[in-house]
C-alpha cells in the first residue's frame, strides 16, 4: 500500500498512515475476528428464526393466504407493514452517508459504512415481503413481462430496484479504498482465504494514486447526491400504494412527505440501535464516540419533532372536516376500540415519550437513553405502519356492517413466524457483514485523522479497548452460512380438457294455430314516418286484429306500442326515430298479434331503417390510467427520472473503470 | 419452464379426473332429471334472438351455457355494446334471491357475494333501504389504474374483467376499489363443477387459488342475449340490465328505454363524486313497493346485527 507517500501533503506534519491504519485495524479486530461463543450463538438463534419463517412461508405457500389472518375485508395486514416498516429502516444509509457527506460533516466518518449496510440489508427483507404477501409469487415475473407504467406497483418496483441498485453502488464505491487497504494485509490474514482474493479482485486495483483518488472522490460525490432523491422517491411511492387508492385514511396528498419524515425517522432510530449495539459488542468506543451520538440523537429529535406535526397535520384536518367515511375511519382509529389503545398508546409511548427522553438534561446517561429512545421508536413506527393499513380497510365506503359483517384481523403465527424470519435475516446480514468487511470505514477515518485530527472528526483513537485484545492470528476462515433461497410454490393446475357434457337440443316451439303473414314495412305518412304491419289471413287483410310493435334489443323486445289493424290490414305506430339502431340507424322491428287469440304470438319482422345511427366510439382504448396504455405525460416522467438516475450511475460506473484502468498501467 | 411442467403433469392428471367425473356427473344428471320432470311441463325459456318460448322443461335443464371468450377476444369485448345496469330500489325487498342465484350461477363459495345486498340508511331520520351492490363496472375504473399487469381491465363493452391466469394476487386492485366489490381466493378453490372447462376471463373459472374474482356482468351471457342470474331470478324485477348504445334495458318482465328509466326516476350513481363513473345506476327508493328494512341482511357467514347497531351505519346517497 503506497497510501502514505501518495497521499502526502507537502505542508502537513507527517502523520505514519501506516501506523495510523494498522492502530485503526487493530481497535477493529473484534469485530473482524472469527466469530467467538456468543456470537455463534447469536447466529445460530438467528439462523434458527431464519429456518422458522422459512418453514412458515413454505407452509403459506402450500396452502395459500387462507393461513394468514386477512381476510375480505382486512387483505393486506402484517406483511404490508413489514414492507412499509423495512423500506422505512432503509432510510437510514441514505441521510447519515449521503447527506453529511454532501454537507461535509466530518463526524460522519466513522457511521457511513454502517448506515450503507442498513439501507441495503433493509431492503433485501423489505422488497421481498410484497411477493410475501402475493398470492402468486409465482407469477411474479408478469411485473416484468406484463407491466404497466399506470400502476403505482410498477413506479414501486422500478424505484426499488433503482434505489437497491443505487445503494449497492454507493456502498460498494465507499469500501473500494477499504478493499485495497485489506487485501494484502500480512497481519490480518496469514495465508491468502477467500477473502483476501475477493478484496482483491474488488479493490480495483486501487492504489491510491492522485489520478484514482480524484475518480473516487467524483463517484462517491456523485452517488451521494443522486442517491438522496432516489431515497426519498423510494418512500414516496411506496406511501402511493395507499395514497393513490380512494380510501379515508390513505387518500391523502401528505402522504408522500409524510412517509419519508417517518422513514427517516425510523431509519435513524436503526442506526441508532445498530451503533449502540455495535459499539458495546464489538468495542468501537474509539470510533463510536459521544459526538456522534449526540449529533443523531438531535436529528433523531428533530425528526421526532417533524414526525409529531405531520400526524397533528393528517388527523387534525380529517377529525376537522368530519367527512362521513373519515369520521368513521376516526372513530375506530381513536375511539373505544382496541385500535384507539393502540393508537394512544403509540402516540403517548412512541411518539411523545421518545423525545422527551432525548431532551432530559442529563450528560451522562447519553447513549442508554438513545438507545432507549430509539428502541421504542423502531416499534412505534412498525405500529403505526400497522395502524394505517388496517383501520383503514375496516371503514370501507360502504360501511360491512351494513351486511351484517363487522371485518376484523388478527395475524396468525404463521405470518409472525414469517415476519420474525425476515427481522433474523435483516440481523444475520447485517451481523455477518460486519464480521466480514470492515464496519467502520477505515480509509476514510484515516484521512479525517491525518487531515483534520481524531478530536475533529469524533474518533478517539487513545481510548483504551476493555477486553485484552485477542490473538488474530489465530484466525480461521469461516464458511459464509449458506443463503436462504426463497422458495415459490408452482401454482396449482387445473385440468382443462374440452369435455362438453351438455347436448345441444333444439327447443320446441309450441305448435302454433293457423298462420297469418304480417309483413313489416316503414311508411312516409303526414304525420310523420310510422311503421306499418300488414296482417293478412289467407291472402285476405284481417282487421280488428291487435298487433303490437317491438325493437329488438340485446336482452329483449322494446315493446313501441299497440295498434288494431284497419279495413286494410294495417297496423301503424310512429317511427322510434330517437332510437338507435344499427350504424346506419336499423332496427329490427317485430309485429306481434295480441288478439285474436287464435293468432297469438305470431309474428312478422323486418330490419328497417327508422332509428338513430349507433354511437360509434372513436377509441375505446384511449390513453388513460385506466387503460392499457399510459397517458404520455407519464411515460415522459417516468422515463425522464429513471433516465436521470441510471444515467447518472453509468457515469459512476465509468469513473469506477477508469479507476480500474489507472490501476493497470 | 419448471412451473410449466408441473402445471402440465399437474394439469394431466387433474385433467384425468375431472374428464371422468364431469363424465359421471352429466349422466347422472340426466338420468336423475329424466324422471323427475314429465314432458309434458313446458317451461318459459329465453332464445338467443331474444324471443321468450315455451320448452319443455327436460330440454331446458340441459341447455349449453355460451361459450365464453378466450384470449385476446376476452380482453377486447363485444364492439358496439355498452352494457350498464340499473337498480330499482323501490322495488327491492331485500330477499337476497339475486345474491343466492349468483352464487349458483357462478358456483361462487358461501362466503362470497358478488352481488350483495347492504342495508343502507342516510341518517336517522331517513328511512332505511335495501342497496344491492354488483360490481359497477366504472367507465373510470380505480381497479384497473393500480394493476401492475392488467390482470384486471376494462372493455369496450364496458366491463371490467380479471384475468386468473395473469394476476399475481397483490388485492392492490381489492383496495383502490372505493366499493369493496372484489373477493380473494383465499384457499385453494373448489373446481369440481368446473371440471373441464377451458378459463376464460368472462367466467372466472376454473378459479384460481391467489387471485381476485368479482361480479363479472355475464359478458359470455349478455353477448347471446341471455341476462344475468341476478335480474331473472328478481321476482321483483328490480334489476334492469341491458346495453346503453341501443338505449334500452331489461329486467325480469319487460324491456325499457334506458334514457327515459333514468331521466323519469331520477336515477343516480352511488359515490359518484369519487370520480368513478360507474356502470350502475340506482331508483331512489321513493314510493316504495315493500316495507322499509328494519334489520340488517342475514349474510350466511356472520349474524346480524341488532337495530341499534344498525342505525349508525350511515350512506351517503347523492343524486
Amino acid at each position: 500500500m503506497k497510501l502514505a507517500d501518495t497521499n502526502h501533503n507537502g505542508g502537513a506534519p507527517a502523520i505514519d498512515h501506516d501506523r495510523l491504519r494498522d492502530d485503526i485495524l487493530g481497535k477493529l479486530r473484534c469485530s473482524l475476528a472469527t466469530p467467538n461463543r456468543n456470537e455463534r450463538l447469536w447466529l445460530a438463534f438467528l439462523g434458527t428464526l431464519i429456518l422458522a419463517g422459512a418453514g412458515a412461508y413454505i407452509w403459506q405457500c402450500t396452502y395459500g393466504l387462507q393461513v394468514t389472518g386477512m381476510r375480505e375485508y382486512v387483505f393486506w395486514g402484517v406483511y404490508m407493514t413489514n414492507f412499509v416498516f423495512f423500506i422505512g429502516v432503509s432510510h437510514a444509509g441514505t441521510l447519515i452517508s449521503a447527506i453529511l457527506r454532501v454537507t461535509g460533516a466530518e463526524w460522519r466518518r466513522s457511521i457511513t459504512r454502517m448506515a450503507e449496510a442498513i439501507t441495503v440489508f433493509a431492503l433485501m427483507i423489505g422488497a421481498p415481503m410484497v411477493i410475501i404477501d402475493m398470492g402468486r409469487p409465482d407469477r411474479v415475473l408478469n411485473v416484468i413481462i406484463h407491466g404497466r407504467m399506470n400502476s403505482p406497483i410498477l413506479w414501486d418496483v422500478c424505484s426499488i430496484c433503482t434505489y437497491m441498485s443505487g445503494s449497492l453502488l454507493y456502498l460498494y464505491v465507499a469500501m473500494i479504498p477499504d478493499f485495497a487497504l485489506l487485501a494484502p494485509r500480512a497481519p490480518m490474514w496469514e495465508r491468502r482465504t477467500l477473502r483476501q482474493r475477493l478484496f482483491q479482485v474488488l479493490s480495483l486495483g486501487y492504489r491510491d494514486t492522485p489520478e484514482q483518488r480524484r475518480l473516487l472522490e467524483k463517484a462517491l460525490a456523485t452517488m451521494a447526491v443522486i442517491i438522496i432523491p432516489v431515497a426519498i422517491s423510494v418512500h414516496t411511492v411506496v406511501s402511493w400504494i395507499f395514497g393513490m387508492t380512494l380510501r379515508p385514511g390513505w387518500h391523502s396528498t401528505i402522504f408522500g412527505p409524510y412517509f419519508v419524515i417517518g422513514a427517516i425517522f425510523s431509519g435513524t432510530a436503526g442506526i441508532i440501535t445498530a451503533m449502540v449495539v455495535f459499539r458495546k459488542v464489538y468495542h468501537l468506543e474509539n470510533f463510536l464516540t459521544e459526538r456522534q451520538f449526540k449529533n443523531l440523537g438531535r436529528l433523531m429529535l428533530a425528526l421526532n419533532l417533524l414526525y409529531i406535526y405531520f400526524t397533528l397535520a393528517e388527523y387534525l384536518t380529517a377529525w376537522y372536516g368530519a367527512e362521513e367515511s373519515d369520521h368513521r375511519l376516526l372513530n375506530l382509529l381513536m375511539g373505544h376500540s382496541p385500535y384507539g389503545v393502540a393508537f394512544w398508546t403509540w402516540a403517548s409511548l412512541c411518539l411523545f415519550l421518545p423525545a422527551l427522553i432525548v431532551m432530559l438534561p442529563l450528560k451522562e446517561s447519553l447513549i442508554p437513553r438513545l438507545l432507549v429512545a430509539s428502541i421504542i421508536i423502531n416499534i412505534g413506527m412498525w405500529v403505526k405502519r400497522y395502524l394505517i393499513i388496517v383501520p383503514t380497510l375496516m371503514t370501507p365506503y360502504i360501511a360491512p356492517e351494513a351486511a351484517g359483517v363487522t371485518p376484523s384481523y388478527m395475524p396468525t403465527w404463521v405470518e409472525w413466524t414469517v415476519t420474525l424470519g425476515g427481522l433474523a435475516t435483516f440481523l444475520m446480514l447485517f451481523t455477518l457483514f460486519a464480521k466480514f468487511f470492515p464496519i467502520i470505514s477505515v480509509w476514510e477515518t484515516v484521512e479525517g485523522v491525518a487531515e483534520l485530527g481524531a478530536k475533529n472528526i469524533g474518533v478517539d483513537l487513545d481510548r483504551p479497548l476493555h477486553p485484552p485484545p485477542r490473538r488474530l492470528d489465530s484466525r480461521r476462515r469461516f464458511a459464509m452460512p449458506a443463503a436462504v433461497a426463497i422458495l415459490f410454490l408452482v401454482g396449482l393446475a387445473f385440468g382443462t380438457t374440452a369435455f362438453g357434457a351438455a347436448t345441444n337440443e333444439k327447443p320446441v316451439v309450441a305448435a302454433s294455430a293457423a298462420r297469418v303473414e304480417i309483413a313489416v314495412a316503414s311508411r312516409d305518412t303526414d304525420e310523420g314516418p310510422q311503421l306499418a304491419a300488414t296482417v293478412r289471413l289467407s291472402g285476405q287483410p284481417l282487421a280488428g286484429a291487435e298487433v303490437e310493435f317491438f325493437v329488438r334489443r340485446a336482452l329483449g323486445r322494446l315493446s313501441l306500442g299497440t295498434q288494431a289493424t284497419g279495413a286494410d290490414g294495417v297496423a301503424m305506430i310512429p317511427s322510434p326515430s330517437d332510437l338507435p339502431g344499427r350504424n346506419g340507424g336499423e332496427l329490427e322491428v317485430i309485429a306481434e298479434i295480441k288478439s285474436p287469440a287464435a293468432h297469438a304470438t305470431q309474428a312478422g319482422e323486418a330490419t328497417i331503417k327508422a332509428g338513430q345511427p349507433a354511437a360509434i366510439t372513436a377509441d375505446p382504448f384511449p390513453r388513460a390510467l385506466w387503460s392499457p396504455h399510459a397517458p404520455l405525460g407519464l411515460v415522459f416522467t417516468f422515463v425522464l427520472l429513471l433516465g436521470i438516475v441510471w444515467s447518472t450511475y453509468s457515469f459512476v460506473i465509468v469513473q469506477l473503470i477508469r479507476i480500474r484502468k489507472a490501476g493497470n498501467p | 419452464m419448471n412451473e410449466t411442467r408441473r402445471e402440465f403433469v399437474g394439469g394431466a392428471l387433474i385433467a384425468c379426473g375431472a374428464l371422468g367425473a364431469g363424465l359421471g356427473a352429466s349422466r347422472l344428471i340426466r338420468k336423475l332429471k329424466k324422471p323427475e320432470s314429465p314432458p309434458t311441463t313446458l317451461v318459459a325459456a329465453l332464445t338467443a334472438k331474444g324471443e321468450l318460448v315455451r320448452v319443455p322443461a327436460e330440454t331446458a335443464t340441459v341447455h349449453a351455457h355460451p361459450a365464453p371468450a378466450v384470449g385476446e377476444a376476452a380482453r377486447q369485448g363485444v364492439p358496439g355494446r355498452k352494457w350498464v345496469m340499473v337498480i330499482d330500489l323501490a322495488k327491492c325487498s331485500g330477499c337476497a334471491n339475486c345474491t343466492i342465484a349468483c352464487n349458483k350461477m357462478h358456483a361462487t363459495s358461501p362466503d362470497r357475494h358478488w352481488i350483495r345486498v347492504f342495508r343502507m340508511q342516510d341518517s336517522a331520520h331517513t328511512a332505511p333501504y335495501w342497496f344491492p351492490k354488483p360490481c359497477f363496472h366504472c367507465d373510470n375504473p380505480p381497479c384497473t389504474k393500480v394493476c401492475p399487469v392488467g390482470a384486471t381491465f376494462k372493455r369496450q363493452d364496458g366491463i371490467v374483467l380479471i384475468d386468473n391466469e395473469r394476476c399475481i394476487g397483490c388485492r392492490f386492485c381489492m383496495a383502490a376499489c372505493p366499493y369493496s366489490t372484489r373477493y380473494f381466493n383465499w384457499a385453494r378453490p373448489d373446481n369440481t363443477v368446473h371440471a373441464g372447462k377451458t378459463y376464460s376471463p368472462e367466467t372466472g373459472v376454473p378459479r384460481r387459488i391467489g387471485t381476485v374474482e368479482k361480479c363479472d356482468f355475464c359478458p359470455e351471457m349478455a353477448s347471446q342475449g341471455i341476462l344475468p342470474a341476478c335480474v331473472t331470478s328478481c321476482d321483483m324485477a328490480a334489476i334492469y340490465f341491458g346495453d346503453e348504445n341501443e338505449d334500452a334495458v331489461s329486467n325480469s318482465e319487460e324491456t325499457v328505454r334506458l334514457s327515459r328509466l333514468l331521466e323519469q326516476r331520477a336515477a343516480y350513481r352511488y359515490l359518484a363524486e369519487l370520480g368513478t363513473e360507474p356502470r350502475v345506476y340506482y331508483l331512489p327508493p321513493k314510493n316504495r313497493e315493500f316495507p322499509a328494512p328494519s334489520l340488517a341482511p342475514k349474510a350466511k357467514s356472520s349474524t346480524p346485527i341488532a337495530p341499534d347497531h344498525a342505525s349508525h351505519v350511515h350512506q351517503k346517497a347523492t343524486t
